[in-house]
């Protein structure tokens, strides 16, 4: 009996030490860079970015007629509605694109280019294949259809492809997740690779709030609001890390802020973030390009 | 600048349409008397003119409250034959369902309806309405002058059938933001919370910030469920609010899809390129 309790005790040791290791060799994915801080004394770096998926994403999950519709807001009025707010403000954003969005509406993607906006990788399909051929195929295509409209390759892209594959690609930063407030540096699960990650919050997304079934969400799940709410949840995030010299990073969907009473919210949130000193409003390669410059990955492969 | 109001006077459906028990619940009761008295009454405080889609099944059974509406200068249009969900019909069942609702609709009002309505219902599991492949061109052929809730632009907008011969449908606007449905102890009674107040909020937001804009705002209300005190209130706060600004035009559906067609006519305003979609190896085609 005695033998055996030891027996169970041990066991139950063996699985603690197991999930530390797991939990440990996941820590080590991670770098971060907390003594961070900001060009020319600025005190918040601001990232406006645009995840332009429009009725790409729709089309992708078999949605029906309407819900095209719903996105094709997005490629017909939103974009230019953004395009508009952040040139009024003379600030220049980040816009995702998956690379058909260039068959789809290659007027806004030209807009979007004059304007000086950055264009980033947002994935070929909105998908990551998993076939290796197959995924650094789509991200080549996406890489070459928004060339075509930017003038030069994307340094940026906001997906899961593999970190290997993108830094053989000569990208700079991932835009995903949110493992720290600042940019971090993150390895894939063999530990190798190490990417610039320009954190982004779900709860600092748009479609979170305003968008109906949004990641396949049933009814019962939908809590959406209205934009003076989300004003003052995102002021509160910008005001404490305003306080704190840190970073946000503002996920946006033309055919969700695009819609009028959301360009307004958004306008006057940026035009309180102004009345500070010190707001650094950078596109996402800026601020990838100083924390790569200042802070770079210390290289223990 | 557009302000108008529509919504069925049934307890909220499911896609198959409205059933026996839809009608025989407290609810629907209050639908089509105290809730529907108290939408007009206030309509009619503020002189609001409103689109009222209206199912066949509704239509036949409470036609003398359509009379009422007729009365106020208020438009009735389609809303399916009970509401039901079309997108998985075969196009002669679907042409079936739309004569005879159109057909009742004549009937209970003495006037052919020119718009027709494909909104959503509170169990779809999207918000924006259900249509079938062959529901535009089956409007078209029966003579409808719209289709009122598309969710592509924010303006009317035309919905092209066929590339080739530019054959179109003006779509009024619709945006689930403005449907009180989604608000109102959504999904259902006992479950969800009561965001009234959200729903003020976006009506009042997106009123503001178009008519700054100079175009149109439009809202989907059910006297069901907006008719109910608190909510009547917000309504009430929220009709005062935009009756104080200058400028504003409040035809109904009807009147603004006729504006917009002799306006914008499709032949001079309706800029179609040809698509570049192409095939891609191992991509969506």
């Amino acid at each position: 009996m005695q033998g055996d309790a030891r027996k169970m005790t041990s066991q139950l040791e063996q699985e603690i030490e197991d999930l530390c290791t797991v939990a440990r060799r996941y820590d080590a994915r991670y770098q971060r860079i907390p003594e961070l801080t900001w060009p020319h004394g600025a005190r918040i770096a601001v990232n406006f970015t645009a995840d332009f998926d429009a009725m790409l994403l729709r089309r992708l999950l078999n949605e029906p007629p309407m819900q095209l519709a719903k996105g094709e807001f997005g490629g017909l009025v939103g974009i230019w509605r953004l395009i508009e707010l952040f040139d009024s403000h003379g600030i220049k954003a980040t816009v995702f694109a998956p690379g058909r969005i260039c068959e789809l509406y290659p007027q806004a993607l030209r807009a979007v280019a004059r304007s000086g906006h950055e264009i980033a990788d947002h994935m070929w399909e909105h998908h990551v294949p998993k076939d290796p051929a197959l995924e650094r195929d789509h991200l080549l295509k996406t890489a070459a259809a928004l060339e075509a409209f930017a003038g030069r390759r994307p340094v940026g892209t906001r997906s899961s492809h593999s970190l290997g594959l993108l830094r053989q690609e000569g990208f700079l930063y991932v835009s995903e997740d949110s493992a720290d407030h600042r940019p971090y540096y993150v390895r894939d699960a063999a530990g190798a690779h190490p990417m610039l990650n320009l954190p982004f919050h779900y709860a600092i997304d748009d479609a979170m709030f305003y968008s109906f079934a949004w990641l396949g969400s049933g009814n019962a799940a939908q809590r959406i609001t209205d934009p003076d709410r989300v004003f003052d949840l995102w002021w509160a995030a910008f005001w404490q890390q305003y306080r704190a010299g840190g970073y946000l990073n503002i996920v946006v969907h033309p055919f969700v802020s695009g819609r009028a009473l959301r360009i307004e919210m958004m306008d006057r949130l940026i035009t309180r973030m102004k009345t500070l000193p010190g707001v650094w409003f950078a596109t996402c390669e800026d601020v990838a390009r100083h924390c790569l410059a200042h802070y770079p990955v210390t290289e223990a492969e | 600048m557009l302000l108008y109001r529509h919504g069925g006077s049934q307890r909220s459906a499911s896609p198959q349409g409205i059933r026996a028990e839809d009608l025989t619940h407290p609810d629907a009761y209050f639908a089509a008397h105290d809730g529907l008295d108290q939408l007009i009454a206030l309509l009619r405080r503020f002189a609001i003119r409103a689109t009222f889609a209206v199912p066949a099944v509704i239509a036949q059974l409470r036609s003398e409250r359509l009379r009422d509406l007729l009365a106020d200068g208020h438009e009735i249009a389609g809303n399916g034959l009970k509401h039901e969900d079309v997108s998985s019909l075969s196009a002669v069942d679907e042409k079936k369902r739309l004569d005879l609702a159109t057909d009742i609709l004549t009937r209970a009002t003495g006037q052919c309806p020119t718009g027709w309505f494909c909104l959503p219902r509170q169990e779809d599991p999207f918000a924006g309405g259900t249509i079938s492949p062959n529901t535009m061109d089956l409007l078209i052929n029966a003579g409808y002058e719209y289709m009122g809730n598309g969710l592509a632009d924010d303006v009317p907008h035309y919905w092209v059938t066929d590339f080739a011969t530019r054959r179109a449908l003006l779509t009024l606007p619709y945006y689930y933001h403005f449907d009180d449905q989604w608000f109102l102890l959504f999904p259902r009674r006992g479950t969800g919370l009561e965001h009234a107040d959200d729903l003020f909020r976006n009506w009042r937001a997106e009123f503001n910030a178009q008519y700054k804009r100079g175009r149109q705002f439009n809202m989907v209300l059910h006297p069901g469920m907006v008719g109910w005190a608190h909510r009547l209130q917000l309504l009430e706060d929220f009709l005062a609010h935009a009756h104080a600004f200058p400028g504003v035009w409040n035809p109904c559906s009807a009147e603004c899809a006729r504006y917009w067609k002799a306006t914008y006519p499709p032949g001079e305003y309706l800029r179609l390129e040809p698509s570049i979609w192409r095939d891609h190896a191992g991509s969506l085609s």
